[in-house]
């Protein structure tokens, strides 16, 4: 514990306070490493505690490659080189779940420490072109007799050899028996990845007079060989083609979009942008990368007006852009003429306010009609749903909606089940009891969920305990065998804004249950505004609990300024956390 | 490479583009009837040469396609979709020939055997009774009438039919066919009521679909009404994986109810739900207890079920009866010294 310090930032707590924050008790930890293990022990008690939700919720959003863990330097140093705003981690900033992955693996590891193998045979591709005779021989010496072509040739494009190396496998299946769909649908995918433009038209013409029609995974390679080739109109004629029998995939339409741009035919790339918003794809990064480079070049005002609305639909969607593209627009901005455009990355601070430009963002707070929607949606979408019975009775929600409607308005709604689980060792009534003191002693007044079981079960909940718990806070159990999160979030919904809910669960299944992508992002907004998750937890300390940002994570703007959020490239974001760093562009018209 | 083939010169020599040439000089014959079949370009030829070439591509794709199915594959929206849908063809069909293929084969053993069997076959005296199948059909609808008239019921609940897709009805109605077929040929049958049966229903459309005629003489009760209205609330009791409480002894003069469900995506809580909402009381197997569970869900199929429950009544042996829950799903049995403890303290 002497390595782990927390301090109470007085900035944090004025701000805390400023915001309707109700409890100062928003701790900022700066962690001091000394040592691999001492870094991770910090990590955990960082609120890096294994959340209680399946691993398939977890696949991270953007699945670049994984920052560099073999030593833990780089990550230490991240910790170091943001300032302040990016360090205290909630569970909602990028990174968050990636940090408790390396955790729990670390543990797993120091478990057993066995590595895996593949065990896969795999022939060894030669290193220059063969003569129809050393393939039948090599033939031969392998006990893949049947598709040894077309196995040979996934070999090579895997091991991404010399395309001569290829050929002459083609000349070999040429002379032996004849060349199939798939072997040269093999060549075509090696062909693509080296950017053969003239092989790859070789291959067209013959694909195009030997079959019918070509599959889809041929169309999409040759859309992506001809884009940037002078036959780039052959490939909108292929993506014609595709549209017959299935949606072209969103990689189809980013080729297309990049050929017409590099031809400069930028009405054929905003109808072919706006066809693939239609049938519901989102956008690829470098497609958006590449229009707005295109921008930068053209200083159009059309191009410009259409670019602006790309920013809003990135802003409607939550798209968020990675490094390269968020230079791009930085670019991009300072790049039109008359208008002095500038510039700077920035980390916002806590308080929401942008350091660089000294603007304050959009509030995390929701709107009325917003909460209205929001607490319909959550009793009948999350609580209800199709069936009252599955997660709860109708007569149990009545009595819970007058229990809740029959009290103020509540402070602090507290899961009291997932707070006593915090630590697997230790008295769980003993952990929830040093919770709820510690909030009453700041005069919030508490909502503890529980279930009935607590009421009986004398040997892990202490009597005591329960009755303190029961004078400090008010309290509401549950039938055994109904889901207490629905309730939580009604209750703090039903309690309005100041009112802050307290689990460590991040809520991605009732988040699953509703279907408006809308009330999703709403849903989200307003979790990450109003959920507090305890960082730390030691008996007789004060409780600490994670930031809560009080602003958006949004793209926005106000005319003369626009705040971007971007994806850093190191670190690997999942789907329901936000961005740390931030674009500034302000217009500087006064200083002229 | 060996070492002795080095020949870097003839390497050289070698004509890569060569195999273009071959493929290009056997284009015209074949270039001019395409061009013909192109014209009746609708999307359903278009999907049906997609098929094709999927075929070609190497995927699996069925061999033949009926223009149903392809109506059916261009309904779906996504690839994947599509070509999960091509994937399940395909492996039918491969079922398919394979069955038939084997057929053939017994067949053909057949017709060769013939003479050997009338060279061996003498008339043969025996005091026995010659046991032929109808004699054992006979017996079996005996103790099925039997237990109709004296036997402990078993309820199989028909309310989740708005639950299901059409494949998990055709999966359910399967496993209540194999139900039925076990417990008929037990020793002692359970008295099985399908509940809740609607008539017209799509329940009773796919059992009348698979039974046909059998469907009037099957020597169960089936029934409109639900369970709560034809036996005492109180005897009831609801079997479901979803239940808090864990079963201790399997009791004779309870009734229990098993859902005919079958959810391949996960459902949880359907059943306890309409537990709750008839306000019965509720049970699981005691599978944790007896069982090292390992992977898979905790809900079992219908025929497994009826399994169990048959070799709880006749041996009140959950050893026995949990012999019944699929390998793959536990590491085997709790260590038989406790479980020889738990037995006494029932």
């Amino acid at each position: 514990m002497m390595f782990l310090c927390a301090f109470k930032v007085p900035s944090v707590l004025h701000t805390a306070l400023r915001n309707g924050l109700p409890f100062p008790a928003i701790a900022c930890h700066l962690p001091v490493v000394y040592s691999s293990l001492f870094y991770r022990h910090c990590l955990y008690k960082l609120g890096c505690f294994p959340f209680t939700t399946s691993p398939k919720f977890t696949c991270p959003e953007n699945c670049r490659e994984p920052p560099a863990i073999k030593n833990d330097k780089p990550i230490k140093k991240e910790g170091r080189v943001h300032n302040k705003t990016a360090f205290p981690f909630s569970v909602f900033s990028a990174g968050a779940a990636e940090r408790r992955k390396l955790m729990l693996k670390w543990t797993e590891e120091t478990k057993d420490s066995k590595g895996r193998v593949s065990k896969q045979k795999t022939h060894k591709v030669p290193s220059k072109p063969l003569c129809a005779q050393e393939w039948k021989i090599l033939k031969e010496e392998s006990n893949r007799i049947k598709e040894f072509e077309e196995h040979m040739m996934q070999q090579i494009v895997i091991s991404n050899c010399d395309i001569n190396v290829a050929k002459s496998l083609l000349v070999f299946a040429a002379k032996e028996s004849s060349i199939g769909y798939k072997l040269l649908r093999n060549y075509l995918i090696l062909c693509a990845n080296q950017n053969r433009t003239s092989e790859i038209y070789d291959v067209y013409e013959i694909m195009k007079a030997r079959f019918k029609t070509l599959d889809t995974s041929a169309l999409s390679l040759f859309i992506r060989g001809f884009s940037q080739t002078d036959h780039w109109e052959e490939s909108l004629s292929l993506l014609e083609t595709m549209k017959k029998v299935v949606v072209p995939s969103r990689r189809d339409y980013s080729n297309c979009i990049l050929g017409a741009l590099g031809k400069k035919k930028w009405k054929i790339a905003w109808d072919l942008y706006y066809e693939m918003l239609k049938s519901n794809l989102t956008p690829r990064l470098d497609t958006l990368k590449s229009l707005f480079d295109t921008g930068k070049d053209l200083k159009d005002d059309m191009f410009k007006s259409e670019l602006v609305e790309v920013l809003l639909y990135m802003r409607h969607n939550r798209v968020y852009p990675d490094e390269a593209l968020m230079w791009s627009i930085k670019s991009w901005f300072e790049s039109i003429p008359g208008e002095n455009w500038k510039g700077y990355v920035s980390a916002v601070e806590s308080s929401g306010r942008c350091p660089t430009c000294s603007q304050s963002l959009e509030s995390i707070n929701l709107s009325q009609e917003e909460y209205g929607s929001l607490k319909d949606v959550i009793l009948n979408d999350v609580i209800q749903g199709t069936d009252t019975f599955r997660k709860t009775t109708p007569e149990e929600l009545q009595e819970f909606q007058t229990f809740v409607a029959s009290h103020p308005p509540f402070d602090i709604v507290i899961d009291g089940l997932n707070i006593a689980g915090i630590f697997k060792r230790g008295c769980r009534s003993q952990i929830l009891l040093s919770v709820v003191s510690y909030l009453a002693q700041r005069k919030l007044r508490l909502l503890v969920l529980g279930r009935k079981h607590m009421l009986n079960e004398p040997g892990i909940w202490l009597r005591q305990h329960m009755d303190l718990i029961q004078q400090r806070a008010n309290c509401f159990f549950m039938e055994n065998i109904s889901e207490d999160d629905p309730f939580l979030l009604y209750a703090t919904i039903h309690s309005g804004n100041q009112c802050r809910f307290i689990t460590r669960d991040l809520l991605r299944d009732h988040r699953a249950c509703l279907s408006d992508i809308q009330i999703k992002h709403l849903f989200l907004k307003w979790q990450r505004g109003h959920q507090l998750v305890i960082s730390h937890y030691s008996p007789g300390n004060p409780v600490t609990f994670q930031p809560i940002l009080s602003y958006d994570t949004i793209i926005q703007t106000t005319g003369d300024t626009w705040h971007i959020p971007y994806d850093m490239d190191n670190v690997t974001r999942a789907s329901y956390e936000v961005p740390r760093k931030w674009l500034c562009l302000q217009r500087q018209n006064h200083k002229i | 490479m060996r070492k002795e083939e080095i020949q870097p010169v003839p390497s050289e020599k070698l004509d890569l583009d060569e195999w273009e040439n071959v493929m290009k000089s056997g284009l015209p014959e074949k270039g001019s009837p395409e061009i013909l079949e192109h014209e009746g370009d609708s999307s359903l030829t278009a999907i049906k040469e997609l098929v094709e070439m999927w075929r070609m591509a190497g995927k699996t794709v069925p061999e033949n396609i009926s223009n149903e199915q392809l109506k059916v594959l261009m309904e779906r929206s996504t690839k994947s979709y599509r070509k999960k849908y091509l994937k399940y063809l395909a492996i039918k069909e491969r079922l398919k020939k394979a069955k038939k293929e084997r057929q053939m084969a017994e067949r053909k053993v057949m017709l060769e055997k013939p003479i050997e069997i009338e060279e061996l076959s003498e008339p043969w005296n025996t005091f026995f009774l010659q046991s032929l199948k109808s004699f054992y059909d006979c017996m079996y609808k005996w103790r099925a009438a039997q237990s109709m008239m004296f036997g402990q019921p078993l309820v199989f609940d028909m309310v989740y039919d708005i639950y299901m897709s059409h494949r998990e009805m055709v999966n359910t109605i399967s496993q209540l066919l194999k139900t039925e077929g076990l417990n008929r040929k037990s020793p002692y049958p359970f008295h099985i009521h399908f509940c809740s049966l609607q008539t017209e229903g799509p329940y009773h459309k796919e059992l009348l679909k698979h039974y046909g005629e059998a469907w009037d003489k099957l020597l169960i009760t089936t029934t409109e009404k639900a369970h709560v209205d034809m036996f005492p609330k109180d005897k009831l009791v609801y079997l479901t994986s979803d239940s808090p409480n864990v079963m201790k002894t399997y009791e004779h003069d309870k009734i229990y109810i098993v859902g005919s469900l079958v959810d391949r995506s996960i459902q949880t809580g359907l059943s306890l739900a309409n537990a709750k909402r008839l306000n019965l009381s509720t049970a699981r197997l005691p599978l944790e207890k007896y069982l090292h569970w390992s992977v898979g869900k905790k809900n079992l199929t219908l025929d497994q079920m009826i399994l169990i429950l048959l070799t709880l009544k006749d041996t009140g042996d959950w050893k026995k009866a949990l012999e019944f829950v699929p390998k793959r799903k536990h590491e085997g049995f709790v260590d038989t010294q406790n479980y020889s403890q738990e037995k006494i303290n029932f």
